[in-house]
């Protein structure tokens, strides 16, 4: 009892503290955006005569025209009352594209997440268990090359051989093939989605759908979390306490995965919290690549046309995100290592 | 032509055969079932780059994209016919035929057009169409805040008052004076047909016009209505079963249509090479003689008659406000190596001519733009500059794939010439914010008129302050022709003057017009009828499966 209020108090400190940053976030964004050269208004007058009044309808319209501490007081209170305004690329409220997106870009993202652990994880403890033998200097390898190839490259590569050569993918182009029926929209998850209504073909054909984009995103994460596992990993190993649990005629397999590995996943763990934040974000590239409708490429063609209003959301929306991963990631350490929790 | 179909239908459905029996565990996703063979065979898939953000092409802001997919979904009074060049169709500006109206009237003084409407028209949701819908529209396009007000004001059409109800299924357009546009402006995206009685019922007091809600929903009576919209991905059409209003009152061959977004270039080529898309009409060009040497598509490849790639001076700024520092950049410019290297030759170059006086009204046309390095530098010390001077080329990042080749020829060519250039390339929205405020002196731009009427282009592109006057050019001879050229009836007088116009853009240079790209439409080989449109989008009820 006293541990799980322990928790809720480390919880709500923590959502406290967060508000500050979120606002300034709020505050830099806006800013950020208005500074930057380019006017939406310039871009969006597309009309064969787009003359001055256009642009000025255009300013009008997206509340351009009035001084710029009265368009961050109007933002704000906006934002209070949950509307992230109108997204001149779209045509939409902000809300409701990155309502309509978020679950795309976050079933992508965990699934690519959980494909990097259960690759990275072996890789990394392997690479421990045998430092600069010719298994460790594989993984390096391996790492090196996700790391270095950037994603799109990677992505433009798997289609190419798994779509267009072999034939074995479906067309890389979004989360569902285009003729198929989508589930209706449960979760937004359509692994989720396609289980709960018990469509199997369904499940399958979407799960086909995310397999290269995932895999493209993995290899790209994969250097991070197979190197941390292997540098903590090797540090905990050499202490005394494993030492000892050796000299006592323990099992490798007990000394190493349950006393060695669960103090070495500490800071795996922190740089999970960071991996996930990270590829939420930026992975720009391969929602282009496979038209993947997510949040990071909505955020990239809105930035492009000086759209302020998406930009401003996406990255309220990132930041909410990370505060919360990190809380996540926080909680998950009082569970790891028990003495964290204590204090 | 049913009997094709079905072929067609069982190849597929044997594929699917295969495909299943192959099994694997990829292999099983590739589900396709006779039934939804049957479906994709009269299903057009087109992948494209842009979004369509808005179903309402007359909304500020809406993409080009928004405007093709509204030339399916909206009828409009009138239309332009099609006529084959080179073996691929092009739209006939100078045959325009009834499309909502079976037939048009013209007064013999120009003045009055009478519009009898289609008997037996209806709409999507099968009210039937009225004089009094055609009204509402038309006033629509005047009087509401949208784009169709600037459009249509260029053939004369500004107030309510020109509109008239003057019987069951007949509207007159009257105007001031016989303006030789105002018929071709009726026959444009920007001037659709709503339903009206549907639309004023979802319009509220703050939107009188229900622009909200037309932007998300239709009110027309096109050859297709959409089934699905989402903003950003993709639009689904089924056919509207009941349309009439096309050329001989045929169906479009189509009866489900998948506009689809797929941002990357790469893709959209593998899907069309893979037989997974019908259609596209934005592939790099870089791609394209490679896609056309596998074999495996087929490539409609139509220079853009209405449109032109321009090196621009801007003339309001220093040293290129003198026309003389124009003529001798406008000598020293590699046009040959920029068309191979930039445009792999795909278009029709607009460089080149050897006359000195224009030798007819047609613009575009080439001009008498040659490379002669010694005229250059002689025209350069004459205006001033022996040694040269400094100065900056601008592009958008997003025609970078043109421009970069293009820039990098002409700052060896104008190096050459002591012309120091240094290359920026901008974020698109940042470039066209300077190219407005008129900030760049020296860039390249692009543009693409609706009506090819030459008095249009050179009206639009080298007179008044507005945006698309890209040199921020004027002359006050040119205005004052540009705008007589407008209310000329006599054809031989409108050649004089649009001839003299011609003369003034060459002499004077503010902008180069290099070329006219093509534009590469890639299909599936068993696509036909596509035609190249006036607005560069895709219009569905051309095509069929041959």
């Amino acid at each position: 009892m006293s541990t799980l209020l322990n928790i809720g108090r480390r919880v709500g400190r923590h959502l406290l503290a967060s508000l500050p940053a979120l606002f300034g976030v709020v505050l830099f964004t806006f800013l950020l955006m208005r500074v930057l050269p380019g006017d939406p208004a310039a871009f969006f007058a597309s009309g064969p005569n787009a003359g001055q009044a256009e642009m000025a309808q255009i300013r009008e319209t997206m509340g351009l025209d009035r001084p710029i501490p009265e368009q961050f007081l109007r933002y704000v209170g906006d934002l209070a009352r949950g509307n992230l305004g109108q997204s001149m690329t779209t045509g939409q409220p902000v809300m409701a594209d990155l309502a309509e997106r978020m679950p795309a870009s976050l079933e992508l993202t965990l699934f690519a997440l959980v494909l990097a652990l259960a690759l990275a994880l072996p890789l990394g403890i392997v690479a421990a268990l045998r430092p600069n033998s010719l298994i460790d200097h594989g993984v390096r390898f391996l790492c090196t090359l996700g790391v270095c190839v950037p994603t799109f490259v990677t992505g433009l590569l798997l289609i190419y051989v798994f779509y267009y050569l072999l034939g074995l993918a479906p067309d890389p182009t979004g989360r569902i093939d285009i003729f198929a029926a989508p589930p209706p929209g449960i979760t937004g998850f359509l692994l989720v989605d396609f289980l709960l209504v018990g469509d199997l073909a369904g499940w399958k054909a979407a799960f086909g759908q995310l397999i290269l984009p995932a895999c493209t995103m993995a290899l790209f994460v994969l250097a991070p979390l197979a190197r941390m596992t292997r540098a903590s990993l090797l540090a905990v190993l050499g202490s005394d306490f494993i030492r000892t649990a050796r000299s006592v005629g323990m099992s490798d397999w007990r000394v190493v995965v349950v006393y060695a590995l669960r103090n070495a996943l500490l800071p795996v763990l922190t740089i999970i919290g960071i991996v996930f934040s990270t590829m939420l974000g930026a992975n720009v590239l391969v929602e282009k690549v496979f038209s993947w409708p997510g949040i990071g490429s909505y955020a990239l063609d809105a930035l492009l046309a000086s759209d302020y209003a998406p930009v401003q959301g996406f990255v309220l929306l990132i930041a909410v995100i990370f505060v919360m991963v990190n809380l996540t990631i926080d909680v998950l350490y009082g569970i790891v290592d028990p003495r964290i929790s204590l204090k | 032509m049913s009997f094709d179909r079905f072929a067609f239908t069982r190849r597929q459905g044997l594929k699917a055969v295969l495909a299943s029996a192959a099994g694997g565990a990829l292999g099983a996703f590739g589900r396709l079932d006779a039934a939804q063979a049957q479906t994709r065979a009269e299903t057009l898939r087109h992948v494209l780059a842009g979004t369509v953000n808005t179903l309402d092409p007359t909304t500020p802001g809406a993409t080009r994209e928004s405007f093709g997919l509204s030339t399916a979904v909206y009828d409009r009074l009138a239309s332009y016919g099609r006529k084959q060049v080179n073996g691929s169709w092009v739209f006939d500006f100078d045959n325009i035929r009834g499309e909502l109206a079976e037939k048009i009237d013209r007064s013999a003084d120009g003045r009055t057009f009478t519009f009898h409407l289609r008997k037996g028209a209806t709409w999507h949701d099968g009210a039937p169409v009225t004089a009094e819908d055609v009204k509402w529209s038309l006033d629509r396009a005047v009087s509401a805040k949208s784009l169709a007000a600037g459009q249509i004001a260029t053939g004369s059409l500004t107030k309510p008052e020109q509109f008239k109800v003057v019987g069951e299924g007949v509207v007159e357009v009257s105007l001031e004076r016989p303006d030789r546009l105002a018929l071709a402006n009726l026959a444009v995206p920007l001037s659709p047909m709503f339903n009206s009685t549907l639309a004023r019922r979802n319009a509220t007091a703050d939107d009188p016009w229900a622009q909200n809600w037309l932007k998300e929903n239709t009110a027309g009576g096109g050859a297709y209505m959409v089934e699905q919209y989402k903003s950003g991905q993709q639009t689904i059409l089924k056919r509207n079963e009941a349309w009439k209003n096309g050329a001989g009152g045929a169906l479009p061959y189509f009866k489900r249509v998948i506009a689809q977004t797929v941002p990357e270039a790469a893709t959209r080529a593998n899907l069309l090479e893979r037989g997974d898309a019908d259609i596209a009409i934005d592939l790099q060009s870089s791609d394209i003689s490679a896609l056309e040497a596998r074999g495996k598509i087929k490539l409609v490849a139509t220079p853009q008659i209405n449109g032109f790639t321009a090196i621009v001076f801007n003339t309001r700024m220093a040293p290129f406000d003198n026309p003389k520092v124009r003529a001798a950049v406008a000598a020293a410019l590699p046009y040959e190596a920029m068309f191979e290297a930039a445009l792999f030759r795909r278009g029709r170059p607009l460089f080149g001519a050897t006359w000195t006086d224009a030798p007819n009204g047609a613009f575009p046309q080439p001009l008498p733009f040659r490379t002669d390095a010694a005229k250059a530098k002689a025209l350069l010390a004459e205006a001033g500059f022996p040694d040269g001077f400094k100065t900056t080329f601008s592009f958008s990042a997003g025609v970078a794939a043109v421009a970069e080749p293009m820039a990098t020829l002409i700052r060896e060519a104008l190096g050459a010439i002591g012309v120091d250039v240094s290359i920026q390339k901008l974020p698109p929205a940042q470039m066209a914010s300077m190219e407005v405020e008129r900030r760049v002196p020296f860039f390249i731009s692009a543009g693409t008129a609706w009506l090819p009427a030459p008095d249009y282009f050179l009206r639009n592109y080298f007179t008044g302050d507005h945006r698309w006057n890209f040199s921020g050019f004027s002359n006050p001879k040119l205005d004052a022709l540009a705008q007589a050229a407008r209310f000329e009836a006599d054809a031989a007088a409108y050649e004089a003057t649009c001839r003299q116009m011609v003369d003034i853009v060459a002499r004077d240079v503010p902008m180069i017009m290099v070329w006219q790209p093509n534009q590469d439409a890639v299909m599936a080989p068993v696509i036909d009828g596509y035609t190249y449109w006036f607005h560069g989008q895709v219009d569905y009820r051309d095509l069929r499966r041959a």
